[in-house]
């Protein structure tokens, strides 16, 4: 336990100490190793960790904390955000007030439990592989080497901020690691600092710190009704109270999972350098979101508020995917759809039943996978051919093959068999279904599921529609170097996505879903008779007999201003109503 | 038994597509080709010398083929509808892919428009399933042919079903996909010779898997069954011949504004 | 095959290509695809894409601005293939014969396996042709068979045997 929150901080004074060189290349690699070695060997224990925090500790705690909430203060006022003033005195004054009644003694403050482990596996899995490629991404970014060096020493940090948050058990100091988190995401997407990140910066910052009032005003519920800070007390007490710290706390999710209308944030984190993007804004802190549903969701099941929840979750996934059409900037468009699936995770979690957690969990880990593949490989078209949106990407394949060999691995891993995505999705259907005679309300969730999910189709394969437009192959394809800075983590996290999926299949115990994946087998020996080929003709595509040859424009789906204020007013109203529900209830 | 079924799915396919155009013939008061005339053109096909843009987007097409003919394959050994529609939509984006992967302004209009139909009508069949799913209590088409009773509780998913048939075997109002002589042929246009031929039996492959939809309503009356797709076929053809093709936007609007709340209606009023 | 054979002219695929036609033939050419007289009886289909087709119906007397379609057109069909000249203009230029911007007939580009003449020509005759052509297509051989001129710039090509490489043999030729 110890290691997985220690050694990222010990790896990260080393690349400030040493000189921006390959010796960073070593240490991470070596952190990534070890790393992923004992959240395998914690995944594949079953004890249940506990941890109390000694009294100088907690005293640490608080420190951290308004020293935290008075640089927010301080960094409202140095650029005049007053949505940031505003909400950091708010946190002040209320982190005061609740800590001056904060019940001391207690259970324990940090729990490893399953569910934690099972998030170690994905944050220090993917986000090592993630803090290995930023080192070949930081090389050709054009800052000093100070500041390349402070970059990864950051996301190192970032690391164990987020092993720690995950076995966090007393609501305070969730709270703190909440911040920690919103802190990372607004010094690493303002981290290029100019006005469009520092705008950017600043608008995630303001929209987390409404997660972060949330939060305490959780803890303060939770502190007069029950006299406790502590999730699994809370969880295990009844009466309605509960429920209302619940929804709160489901709130600060729903704002960290960019749940429209929150969505703003995570969209303008996408101007930070990828690997920022890869690890926060995807991969890890965003599912933070999905992680504290699931820890909630016992309590939630067959509940109203449990309902509204997933309801909410799946019209995101929905409306995120729909949005996402009328985009054109490549990580814009992967942004969205973090949004969308995340939304998916949520519904699923808050539905409660021991089967569908299940499945949101696998939905998480194979997003992450397949996400930060993603990011990865749009970060590798960023720095190596300065390509960032879609329209730009017109026939890329034949400059850049594998590249975009592995940006279509990702998008076939998010949609097809035998992948997780697509299983976490089939399953889910199945499952929700068998509720529905109980639960009419999750008609909405099947059919956003159904909805979101060709959407999303639609959306990916429109950006492959780019990326493969290829010429008739009458001239030879050219080679495509890729350092291996950039290709190890990708193969890394594509093997990954298969191994895992293999290991799913077999889990799942259901051999008749390997049926599922005959047909990829079938498409993975074609190419070996590519070389049959050579014997016909070749021949140059039809223009209605003219020979200049034409390009198909990509095509978009924008919203009227209308919907879009629909859109919006209804989530709105959706996230009023969770609090409004949890009161009631 | 099914196995010989499974083997000659293409066949019994090309029969159907055969049967439909002597069918449409005669609704346009012509004599029309012969029974058989589908075979005769894949015989002469095999014949052609063969062009091709490059080998993925040639092979992509013969994926696509041996997919839905698993597909098919798995709906005549009566597996879990779900999976059967995600198969399905497996093959649908090898097309897809192929269609994007050539330079052609065309096959892009068509794989866009394919892409358009995909998020059209596979809503509207899971749809159809979990109605399935609710009044047999199992996605597995093996059960729910051993029910009965669909046809009186589930009256608008037929409907909803109705509507998207049309769109999958590629018929006005929404034969968008290939538009004759809008965008020639669509995904298709860039193929010739043998490789065509594949796409040319998937067509027959698609009207087996859109059919067996429909005659999973008669549930354990097969006879029920084939009436109702005897029927549906007559009305696909008859208002093929009588309709224009509307624009694609429109396609899904009709999809999701009809379809889809006749078949959230239905399945709410067998809920509560 | 020897087997395959037959059915070629069970199912010729045609391809329509108006090259400066004064719409008359190609009127009757949809007469002829029409209720009436209906050739889908004999499998024939109007593909509109010249890589699916087996027979290329040309109507007109082949204007300037369209001779480059029609060979790029005919190099596109993939062969087994019959050329059909639909009407007087086509064969030999008709009433345009002579005309500065009018090519007098298509043989000068293509080769032509069935003349139809009548300005324009009716679909009884149109029918005949077809089935002619069919004949005709069942006798051909698979061997590439090339158009008598090119037009506009050779592409370069890999190695591989392609339809332009097979152009630019062509344009050798003429050299």
């Amino acid at each position: 336990m110890l290691t997985l929150i220690l050694l990222p901080i010990i790896a990260s004074v080393f690349t400030l100490l040493l000189p921006f060189k390959r010796v960073h290349y070593f240490i991470t690699a070596s952190v990534l190793v070890t790393l992923t070695l004992v959240a395998f060997s914690f995944y594949s224990s079953t004890e249940i960790v506990t941890f109390h925090l000694s009294h100088s500790m907690s005293f640490l705690i608080v420190a951290a904390d308004v020293i935290l909430l008075l640089y927010f203060l301080y960094q409202g006022i140095k650029f005049r955000s007053a949505n940031v003033i505003f909400l950091s005195a708010v946190q002040l004054l209320l982190y005061g007030y609740v800590e001056s009644i904060a019940p001391t003694g207690g259970p324990a403050e940090i729990v490893v439990d399953n569910l934690s482990k099972f998030m170690f596996l994905i944050i220090n899995g993917v986000g090592g592989i993630i803090v290995l490629y930023s080192v070949r991404y930081m090389r050709d970014e054009p800052v000093s080497a100070t500041k390349k060096s402070l970059f990864i020493a950051g996301l190192l940090l970032f690391l164990s901020i987020m092993n720690l948050i995950v076995c966090a058990n007393s609501i305070l100091l969730f709270f703190l690691l909440f911040e920690m988190t919103t802190l990372a995401s607004y010094l690493l997407i303002s981290f290029r600092n100019d006005t469009l990140s520092r705008a950017n910066g600043l608008k995630a910052l303001w929209m987390n710190q409404i997660g972060g009032v949330v939060i305490l005003l959780g803890a303060l519920v939770a502190i007069e009704g029950y006299g406790t800070v502590m999730f699994d007390t809370l969880l295990k007490s009844s009466g309605g109270m509960v429920l209302f710290t619940v929804a709160l706390l489901a709130m600060s999710a729903l704002v960290k999972g960019a749940a429209l209308p929150f969505e703003g944030w995570l969209l303008g984190a996408m101007v930070a350098p990828t690997p920022v993007s890869a690890m926060l804004h995807s991969a890890t802190m965003v599912k933070i979101a999905p992680y504290l549903i699931l820890k909630l969701a016992p309590v939630l099941g067959a509940t109203l508020l449990g309902s509204l929840l997933s309801v909410t979750g799946a019209l995101v996934f929905v409306a995120a995917s729909y949005l996402a059409l009328s985009r054109f900037v490549f990580k814009e468009i992967l942004g969205y759809s973090t949004v969308a699936l995340l939304g998916l995770m949520m519904a699923l979690a808050a539905i409660g039943t021991k089967e569908s957690m299940t499945l949101a969990m696998v939905l998480m880990l194979f997003h992450a996978l397949s996400k930060a593949l993603l990011f990865l490989a749009a970060g590798v078209l960023e720095k190596q051919y300065h390509v960032k949106n879609i329209e730009e990407m017109k026939g890329l394949v034949h400059r850049a093959p594998k590249t975009v060999g592995f940006i279509l691995f990702g998008f076939i891993s998010l949609t097809l068999p035998p992948f997780g995505l697509f299983m976490g999705k089939l399953l889910a259907i199945t499952s929700i279904s068998s509720l529905l005679r109980e639960r009419p309300a999750l008609l909405i969730v099947v059919l956003s599921l159904v909805i979101g999910s060709a959407l999303l189709v639609l959306l990916y394969f429109k950006v492959s529609s780019a990326l493969l437009s290829a010429p008739s192959d009458i001239l030879p394809t050219q080679k495509e170097h890729l350092p291996y800075g950039f290709s190890i983590p990708l193969i890394l996290l594509a093997f990954y996505s298969i191994a895992t999926a293999a290991g799913f299949i077999i889990i799942q115990g259901d051999l008749f879903i390997a049926w599922l994946a005959l047909p990829l087998l079938l498409v993975i020996l074609l190419p070996s008779m590519v070389q049959k080929m050579e014997r016909y003709d070749r021949i140059q595509p039809y223009h209605c007999g003219e020979k200049e040859l034409f390009d198909a424009a990509l095509v978009y789906y924008e919203p009227s201003i209308r919907v879009r204020q629909i859109i919006y007013g209804g989530f709105g109203m959706l996230f009023v109503a969770v609090a409004f529900i949890g009161v009631l209830s | 038994m099914t196995w010989i079924w499974i083997v000659l799915a293409p066949l019994l396919g090309g029969l159907i597509y055969g049967g439909e155009r002597v069918l449409r013939a005669r609704m346009q008061r012509r004599q029309g080709p012969p029974l058989l005339q589908p075979f005769y053109d894949m015989f002469k096909l095999l014949d052609k010398r063969t062009l091709i843009l490059h080998a993925p987007h040639a092979l992509l097409a013969v994926a696509h083929f041996f997919v839905l003919w698993f597909t098919v394959a798995a709906i005549f050994l009566g597996w879990n509808l779900i999976y059967i529609i995600f198969l399905h939509l497996f093959a649908q984006i090898l097309l897809i892919l192929a269609g994007y992967s050539v330079r052609s302004v065309y096959s892009h209009l068509g794989a866009n428009r394919e892409l358009l139909m995909v998020v059209a009508y596979e809503p509207v069949l899971i749809l159809v399933a979990v109605g399935f799913y609710l009044i047999s209590g199992s996605f597995e088409i093996t059960t729910i042919l051993q029910g009965d009773g669909y046809w009186h509780q589930l009256p608008l998913l037929f409907v909803a079903l109705l509507i998207i048939v049309p769109i999958k075997v590629k018929k006005s109002p929404f034969d968008i996909g290939e538009a004759h002589q809008e965008i020639v042929g669509g995904i298709e246009i860039e193929y010739s010779g043998v490789f065509y031929e594949f796409l040319y039996m998937s067509r027959f492959l698609e009207y087996l898997f859109i059919y067996s939809f429909v005659f999973l309503f008669g549930g354990e009356s097969y006879w029920l069954g084939a009436v109702l797709v005897a029927g549906v076929f007559l009305l696909v053809n008859l208002v093929d011949n009588a309709t224009a093709r509307v624009h694609a936007a429109d396609m899904v609007k009709i999809v999701y504004g009809f379809a889809m709340s006749f078949a959230i209606i239905n399945i709410l009023g067998v809920l509560l | 095959m020897k087997f395959f054979t037959p059915f070629r002219k069970k199912s010729p695929w045609i391809l329509h290509y108006n090259a400066g036609s004064c719409n008359g033939c190609d009127i009757e050419i949809l007469a002829a695809l029409g209720p009436k007289f209906d050739l889908e009886r004999f499998g024939v289909i109007n593909t509109g894409n010249p890589k699916q087709s087996d027979i290329f119906l040309v109507t007109g007397p082949v204007t300037y601005r369209s001779r480059e379609r029609l060979v790029e057109l005919y190099t596109q069909i993939p062969e087994p293939k019959v050329v059909v000249a639909v009407g007087s203009c086509t064969t030999t230029g008709g009433v345009f014969r002579g005309m500065y911007n009018v090519e007098d007939g298509i043989d000068r580009y293509i080769p032509v396996d069935v003349y139809i003449p009548g300005c324009a020509s009716s679909p009884q005759l149109i029918i005949d042709a077809l089935v002619k052509a069919g004949e005709i297509l069942e006798s051909k051989s698979k061997a590439i068979e090339k158009p008598f001129k090119l037009f506009g710039a050779i592409e370069t090509i890999g190695n591989k045997l392609s339809r332009l490489n097979m152009a630019k043999k062509v344009h050798d030729d003429e050299d």
